[in-house]
Formats: structure tokens, sequence, C-alpha cells
């Protein structure tokens, strides 16, 4: 870079010498700053030195926008403004939190982060808010202050990592804070650009989950205390560990029996419990559709962002009162019609309404037609075309979230050539005229019924019982059960196994981050009959999996060097796999 | 000659006065006297995009085609579904019978097709490439001297954002969905105008450059016990972290004035639509915003969605989607085709065709941003209605500087797609000898229309 700058003087000399003799200045300085760093001796103890090379990272996940958007409200404040796009995330097995296990970070990834690491930076450091969050004064706030810097990025560094910062990780960032502070004349901007650094680093913005000898069991693995910390905070609140359970883990409590009860009682009976089970149920239900979900305004001119907004609304609002505040049977949750309402939504259901709050409770009754979440604006139109229902995406979206039954993508061979176009009245009429064709009727004899029997509601969730002119048909058969309209679908889920197994299933997954295979299975069917015993109640069914040995299993990646106790292992530098494709 | 001179007293010069922009970095070397390519004979740096949209062109096993021309060569016709390619119809090659080969692995519907072409391998699992996509091989060649190394852009309203870049096959990147998100990407807050006569260095960029130090610095200890999945995923976060170490010190030296570049307005946020219409809007407002953006010397590189595979469009008042209709709709006796479904890949294509009379609205150098650009157009399937990935159509558009003989029909009898990706990357100077997998391994460029 030096040398591309010095080539340009040429031409504008003036100009460019200050510039020259400014970047020469930093240049030096920052050489000067890391000749310091390589001669500094480590920190470390021996004893810690030794522990680094018996632990492995056995996986690491990137934090999700509202997991971000959580942990720096409760870090800093609920003031700080965060505008900025996130990079998509990816589902996999029904869950973002596997698919995003798969997920880096892409250059404008990068960007939009380290953008937002500096505004949040400023705002938290701004001079009005430095005084609630710098614990201590620096000597001169003109320039560094290595002691107060220190206590400011040991607390911070602590809170964003999920565990304290090594003694490398703090110098590092001790060195940005007093070079930005001397270079800048202002302690705090250099205070602001190591915390910019937190911010932007990959122990933040990734969850790297540690797992160290176990001293219980010689040559196992297990998690670390404070990947055990954050795995449980993320699941119960969605946000990272608090003083409270940080604490737990410094300590060891962590790890016995009774420290790990007292904490997961203390985090299920507090409301941020809330947080925890709408971002699962944000996850499972695939609500996250409603970012980008568009309607056609000539066909269903009533939809709009704010309607989009209060859907997904409903049906969170919905299943926290039923689940956690009411603690009811999960299966509840497809045969209840007690839940809320706003206006904008009430003008979809077209049903009065009366109250002067946003939100009012409500019941539907049973003339209605119906049944729980299945026939919630939310469920109906993120399943559904931009003009039209879709019996077939909804059945698929059925067996894929409450069966656990994904679908598989069409075959190419699929012989579309013979479909022939049909003139049926309805949706109904003019799937069934397809699925005269063997190719297709395979698969959508499965995944259609459950679809076929919510007709009577529109691409928008509105009730209509006749299209075109001819009476919606609402009867189907699934798993050779013969049922009619939503009711019969919500007693048929009710009913099924199936249901509380899959969301066992999820939750699981969900905590751990990975995909559940055939190992898994005993575990899942002990947790699936204790969760039926006891009432299919989600509060105790997130205490009991969190409280199993099974939701700390380390799995040890592929590639990964096993730590052995010999001198020589402990110093060998690791190898950096080349990775790439099979 | 005998006269001092200093680089940009040469360029202007020799170019009669119209400046092209060009970054820093490659003025290392002098003009030749035409002032059309380096000294040494390479050719003044070009653009490169690749512009996708879902579920193809109108060809049929009847033998209904609507879009692949009877002649080849430069005498090609303008066939009824090509009718917005008339007025750049001379920077525009076609390339007909060009397949996507899957050496045994299935055909992901809506997803391999285009995955061969960007990745040179038939996918195993849907949404994912085995490969990264050669998008990434033309970044790393020829977008390091600009701020932004690559801009993509998904102008299809689609339910998730959509991109087709990948450099691990598993992360895709992160478009732009909206007409002011990537008007305050390219000229928000961090864009220094070329033309500027006030221009300083930053000192703020500096010390953003040791925050980035200070995170590289923990790279090994990071690194240490991680297994081979992991190991990748922190290879991408390190390497977006040293695009991102790029980006700051482009940004503290002084742009090259580009005579080209006027920044533009702010456009209005607009209402979210999935219809054919507003698509087609969006896609229009889109490609001029990076039209100036690729004037300004913003990117070099881009990724341009404008539906994706499983295309959701449809005509405002219609019930069926696109994607619907492309299966649905029967074949007319008469006709040979299906007609709504035709009419459909129209409109498509007239947002292809408005994309770049945007690119060629912009006067640069001795022609406009089109001619010094390349642009790869493409989609996921041929017939669509039975996913077929034979005769998947592609067009270069764009003289590449001179490098393209542009204007020319290609035909092929299934051939693999890969060798016009081929041909793509080495029109744009990526140094490249040969692409893709198994079948669809080729060394082969299509030479008739490589200067």
């Amino acid at each position: 870079m030096t040398t591309a700058v010095q080539q340009k003087v040429g031409g504008t000399q003036s100009l460019m010498m200050g510039t020259q003799l400014l970047i020469k200045r930093w240049v030096c300085g920052v050489f000067i700053g890391a000749l310091a760093l390589a001669v500094t001796p480590s920190f470390k103890s021996s004893a810690q030195r030794a522990g680094e090379a018996r632990t492995i990272k056995p996986a690491l996940r990137r934090i999700t926008e509202t997991q971000y958007r959580r942990a720096i409200a409760d870090i800093f404040g609920p003031g700080i403004k965060i505008n900025a796009r996130f990079e998509p995330e990816k589902r996999e097995e029904g869950l973002l939190a596997i698919g995003n296990a798969e997920l880096s970070l892409t250059s404008s990834g990068f960007e939009q982060y380290f953008a937002l690491a500096i505004s949040i930076s400023d705002q938290a450091l701004g001079e009005k808010q430095r005084a609630t969050s710098v614990p201590c004064k620096p000597a001169n706030p003109n320039h560094a202050d290595d002691v107060c810097a220190r206590q400011f990025i040991e607390t911070y560094g602590e809170r964003l990592f999920r565990r304290p910062l090594t003694a490398s990780e703090t110098l590092a960032r001790l060195k940005t804070a007093s070079t930005g502070a001397e270079r800048s004349g202002d302690f705090y901007a250099g205070l602001e650009l190591a915390l910019t650094s937190l911010l932007v680093a990959p122990e933040f913005l990734f969850r790297v989950e540690t797992a160290e000898l176990d001293p219980a069991n010689k040559g196992q693995y297990r998690l670390d205390g404070y990947t055990k910390a954050t795995r449980v905070s993320f699941l119960l609140w969605d946000s990272a560990p608090d003083q409270e359970l940080l604490a737990a883990a410094r300590n060891g409590a962590i790890h016995t029996e009774a420290g790990l009860k007292q904490q997961l009682n203390r985090m299920i009976s507090s409301p941020r419990f809330e947080n925890g089970v709408r971002a699962f149920f944000t996850d499972m239900l695939q609500l996250d559709g409603f970012e980008n979900l568009v309607k056609d305004p000539a066909i269903y001119p009533k939809f709009n962002q704010t309607v989009s907004d209060s859907a997904k609304e409903q049906t969170l609002k919905t299943i926290i009162d039923l689940l956690v505040r009411k603690n009811r049977d999960y299966r509840d949750l497809f045969t209840s019609n007690e839940t809320f309402i706003n206006r904008p939504l009430a003008a979809i259901y077209r049903i009065p309404f009366a109250s002067n709050n946003e939100w009012a409770s409500y019941t539907f009754p049973q003339s209605s037609g119906r049944s729980g979440i299945l026939t919630q604006v939310s469920f109906l139109s993120l399943f559904a075309h931009p003009g039209i229902s879709s019996p077939t995406r909804r059945g698929i979206k059925v067996l894929e979230i409450f069966l656990g039954e994904p679908t598989p993508e069409p075959p190419a061979n699929v012989d579309f050539s013979k479909v022939q176009d049909s003139s049926k009245g309805t949706v109904r009429g003019r799937l069934l005229d397809h699925m005269n064709n063997k190719g297709c009727a395979g698969c959508h004899r499965r995944t259609d019924p459950p679809g076929l029997a919510l007709e009577h509601f529109d691409g928008l969730g509105e009730l209509r019982t006749t299209e075109n002119g001819v009476r919606i048909d609402v009867s189907a058969e699934f798993d050779g059960v013969k049922f009619e309209g939503a009711q019969g679908l919500g007693k048929l889920l009710r009913d099924d196994p199936r249901v509380p197994a899959s969301l066992v299933r999820n939750v699981y997954a969900y905590g751990v981050g990975r995909k559940t295979e055939e190992r898994d299975e005993a575990f899942l069917s002990d947790q699936t009959r204790a969760f039926a015993s006891n009432g299919y109640r989600l509060p105790a069914l997130m205490a009991q999996i969190t409280s199993s040995p099974e939701f700390f299993r380390v799995v040890v990646p592929s590639g990964v060097q096993r730590a052995s106790s010999t001198p020589a292992a402990r110093s060998a530098p690791h190898k950096k796999n080349k990775g790439g494709f099979r | 000659m005998s006269l001092p001179i200093n680089r940009r007293s040469f360029l202007h010069g020799m170019l009669h006065g119209a400046a092209v922009c060009v970054g820093l970095p490659f003025l290392d070397r002098f003009l030749n006297s035409n002032g059309t390519a380096f000294a040494d004979g390479a050719k003044l740096p070009v653009r490169f995009g690749a512009y996708f949209w879902g579920l193809g062109l109108t060809d049929t096993p009847t033998g209904g085609t609507r879009w692949v021309p009877r002649k080849t060569g430069h005498d090609y016709e303008i066939m009824p579904e090509l009718e917005s390619l008339k007025p750049v119809k001379d920077k525009v090659s076609v390339f007909s019978g060009f397949r996507a080969i899957g050496d045994g692995r299935p055909n992901l519907v809506h997803w391999s097709g285009h995955a061969s072409i960007l990745s040179g391998v038939a996918p195993a699992t849907t949404g994912r490439f085995d490969g990264p996509s050669f998008d990434t091989r033309i970044a790393d060649a020829i977008g390091t001297s600009t701020r932004f190394k690559v801009i993509d852009i998904d102008a299809s309203m689609s339910r998730q954002p959509v991109s087709y870049s990948t450099r691990t096959g598993n992360t895709f990147a992160t478009p732009e969905t909206t007409p002011l998100a990537l008007y305050t990407r390219l000229f928000g807050a961090g864009f220094q105008d070329p033309n500027s006569d006030d221009w300083k260095p930053d000192p703020s960029i500096m010390l953003r450059q040791s925050v980035l130090s200070a995170v590289k610095d923990q790279r090994q200890a990071l690194m240490a016990g991680v297994g081979k999945a992991d190991q990748i995923k922190l290879d991408q976060y390190f390497t977006s972290l040293r695009d991102m170490e790029n980006q700051l010190a482009i940004q503290l030296q002084k742009p090259e004035k580009c005579a080209a570049c006027a920044p533009p307005a702010a456009p209005k946020e607009t209402q979210r639509s999935a219809s054919v219409d507003a698509v087609r809007a969006n896609t229009r407002a889109m490609a001029r915003l990076l039209a100036m953006g690729l004037a300004c010397n913003q990117t070099r590189v881009f990724n341009f969605v404008h539906t994706s595979g499983t295309s959701e469009t449809y005509i405002a008042g219609q019930s069926k989607i696109y994607h619907q209709i492309t299966h649905d709709e029967p074949i007319d006796a008469k006709l040979g085709y299906q007609p709504e479904t035709s009419k459909l890949a129209s409109l498509v294509m007239e947002a292809l065709g408005d994309f770049l009379v945007e690119l060629d609205a912009i006067k640069e150098g001795e022609g406009t941003v089109l001619d010094n650009s390349l642009i790869m157009a493409f989609s996921d399937t041929g017939y669509a209605k039975i996913h077929s990935i034979e005769n998947i159509p592609m067009f270069l558009a764009g003289r590449a500087g001179g490098r393209h003989k542009a204007g020319q029909h290609i035909h092929s009898t299934g051939e693999p797609v890969t060798r016009v990706s081929l041909t793509a990357m080495q029109l744009v100077g990526a140094p490249v000898g040969e692409f893709g997998s198994g079948a669809m391994k080729t060394a082969r460029p299509i030479t008739e229309v490589i200067a």
C-alpha cells in the first residue's frame, strides 16, 4: 500500500505529501506496535497453555439476526439502533438452526457487520452513553489509558464472546485502543475501535463451541462450561448467557446436576423464556417467510406489510399464551380457537374489533370452521401463492412442520407434457384432475389431502365456501383415515403420535444445532414418552431435554486433531487442512 | 516520446480526451498508441456480469421454437422472444443447443441447469453447488482494484433473497434487493466521488484497518482444534475480512477521474410487488444504478438475478404464477408451443433488453459501458415444462472492450454449457484454461466469438 501511494506522488505533489507523511507515520507506528507484540512474553500460565492444547472446537455456527439484536440490546441497552441488512439464513431439515450451522460470512455480509460494529460502538460510547457504558474513567481523556481500557475490554469481551477473553485476545484490543487513542487524541475513540474489533470478531459472530478433556471420563471430551451456558441460554432465552449463568460456568456449577437444574429452573420461570419460545417457533413454523411475502394486490387488496407483521405476531402470541402462560397441552394448538387479533387482522377474519388496545383476545366459534394455528392467517398466507391458495403447498408444510416428514423434490422426469389444462371451477377440482396422471399421483396423494381440507380459506386466509360459484368440497383422506375440513385436520394432528415426536426432535435439533441421527433415536423416544407423561407441556419438555446429558453430547468433527498428553503435541502448530471439495 | 509524462496525462491524451475509468493498480503499464490496450498488448480491463432469469425460453419437442434463430453467424434473425434485444443486436451473441450434463447425477429441478453453468458440475443436492461459481474466479482476477470486489443484485422480489454466487457451495452471496438498497451500497456512506477536486484520505479509515488487524491476529488460535468443515467456514470469514481490508486500502487512494461518472439521486422506496411489471421496473431501476456504479468504478464484477429458477412472478390480476403456467399449460396444437408461457418469456426478455439498454446508455471512452463489459445472461432450463436442461438459452452481451466478436448466433448440438462459461471467463481476461468436471470438462472456448 505504501508503494502505491508513493507512486502517486508525481501528479499533485503538495496534496499527496501530507497524505504520504501521515501514512508513513502511521505505518511506522503499526510496525513498532507489531514488533512490541512479537516480543511480549505470553501471559498464559503453563497450566492454561496445556489446557488449550487439550481442547477442541466441535462446532461453529453463525448467530442469527434476532440473536445478534438481542445480544446488543442485553449488553448495551435497548436504545442502540441497528439498521442493517443481515445475511440470509438457510433452512435444513425444517430448521434455520440446522442450516445456519453450515453458513459462513460473505464479503458483503462482512461489510454489513463491520458497518454495524462501527455504528454500535459509536452509539455505545457516545458522550451521553459513556457514563453508563464505561466502568472506569481514564487518567487523561486525551490519551490512552491501558488500565481503564483493559477493564472495559475484559468486561464487554466476556459478554460478547460469551466467555472470558484470552490474554492474547485482550492484548490485541488493548493495542488497538491505545494506538487509536494516541492517533486521535481521544481515549474514547480508542475504546470505540477496540469495541468494533470485538463486535466484528468471529468469536462474537459465530458460536464457537469448545470441548475440553472430561476429568470424570478419561480420554473423553465434555463441552466446557461456557459452551454449555451458551447452548442453554440460546435455547431458553434466545440470547447470550447473562451474568448469573456465566458465573455458574466460571465456578463449574453448570457441570453439576444440581447447579445446572438451578439455572434451568431460573431461566424457564423467567419472563425471558418467552423470547426463547418465540424464537423456536418462528424457526419451526418458518415464520421468517413473512420478511419477503408478497401477494397480488389485485387479488388480495387487504394484504400489506402491517397484515404480514400482525399475522406473525398473532401466531406467536397464541403460542406463548397457550403453551407458556397457561402451560397447556401442546396438541391444543391444533384445536383451540383461543387467540388474539388486532384491527388489520379483524378485517381479514371479518370479525368485529371493539377494543381500545392494540390487541384483544378472541375465541373463534365452532361455526367459523377454524381450528387452531392451521387456520390462522400466518399459516394460510405463507403457504399459498401470491394470488391463489395452494393445497399442495399447505399439505407439504403440514407434513414437514408438524409430522417431521419432508417431501422430496419432484423428479425431473415427471411427464408434464401430458398435463392438460383443467376447466374445473375450484382449485381442488383442477388439482384432482392433474392427479389422474400416474407420475404425479404418487406424491400428491400423500401431500395434498391436508391442504385440501383447508380449502375453505383462500390464499390470504379469508373464509370462502364457494369458488367461482362452485361449492368447495373439503373432504380428504390421509393414511387411510377420512376427515373433513380444518377441524377434521386439527383433530387428526392432535391424535397423531408423530406430532409430539416431531416437536421433541425439533427442540433437540434446534438446541444442539445439528441434524439428528440414528443414534439419537432411543434418546428421542424416551424424551417423547416423558413429554407425553408430562401432559405434553412445553416448559417441562425444555427442562427435561436441557437437563439430559445428551443435550451436551460432544460430536468430534472430522479433521480435528485430538489432543494428546505429550509435550510435543502441546506445542506442535496446528496444520491447516486445505479444505475443498471431495 | 521525449516529453515528461505521468500516467494520468498519458491516459487522457491517448484516448482523445475521453477518459476511461480505470483503477490505479492497473496503471503499472503504459498504453499503446491507440489507447485501446496496454503497451504489452493486454486489453484494458473490462467488467463482467452474470445475469440470470428463471424458466428458460420456449423451444418445444414439437418443433415450436420461439427463440432459436434458424441462421447461425452474424446474420441471425431476431426471433419472437428475442425482440427486446433488437436495439443491441450487434452487441449480443446467442448460444443455442448447449446443455448441462449430469454424469449420472439426477436433474435437480430448477437447480442443476444453472448450477452447471456457474460451477461446472451438476450438484449432488439441491440448494448447494459442488464447487465455487465462476464469477468468484473472475472477481478474484479483475475485481481487487475497485471498492467492491463484486456487487450482487436480486430484482426478483422473491420470498427469499436469491443469489447463485458462492465460494464454498454452501454460503451464497447477500444481494441488494431494492433500488434504494443498491443506491445506498454504491453511492451512500463511503462513496468517494472520483471526480471530486477536494479528495482527502479519511484518517478514520486507517484506524479501521487496525480493527481488522486485531481480529486477524487471532486467526491461528481460532483455527486450533477446529474440524474440516468449520475450517472452510473460517477460511471464508477471513477471505471476507481481507476483501474488507482491500476495500479500505482502495478508499485510502485518490480515485482516478471518471468522465462518465455522474452520481445519481437516491431513488424512492417502492411498494413490494412480484408481478411481472413490478419486477421489470425494479430490474430497470437497478440496472440504471448498476450502470452508473460501473461507470464510477465502484465495482467491476456483478451478479444480477432477474427472477429465480422457480419464478413466482405473475401477471397482475391473474392467479397463476409463471412457474405453474409452464407446467400446466398444454401445447397449442396449431402453434406447437404454449402461448401463455411464451408471452411470459417475452416479458421476461423485455427486462433483459431494458438491462442492456441501460448499460449501453452511458458513454465511456470510444463507446459505452456495455462496449466495455461482458454480460453472460442465462437461465436454469431449456423447455421449462419438462425441466429440460437441454438447449439452455445463453447470451453473451457487450463487446468486452473489443475482445468479443459480438452479434453472432452459435448453435451447438449438445455440447456442455461450460464451453460458454469458459468463453466468458477468457473474454474478460481471467486466467482460466479449462473449466468443469466430468463430461462437462472443457478446455475449448468458442473461438468464433473471441477476437
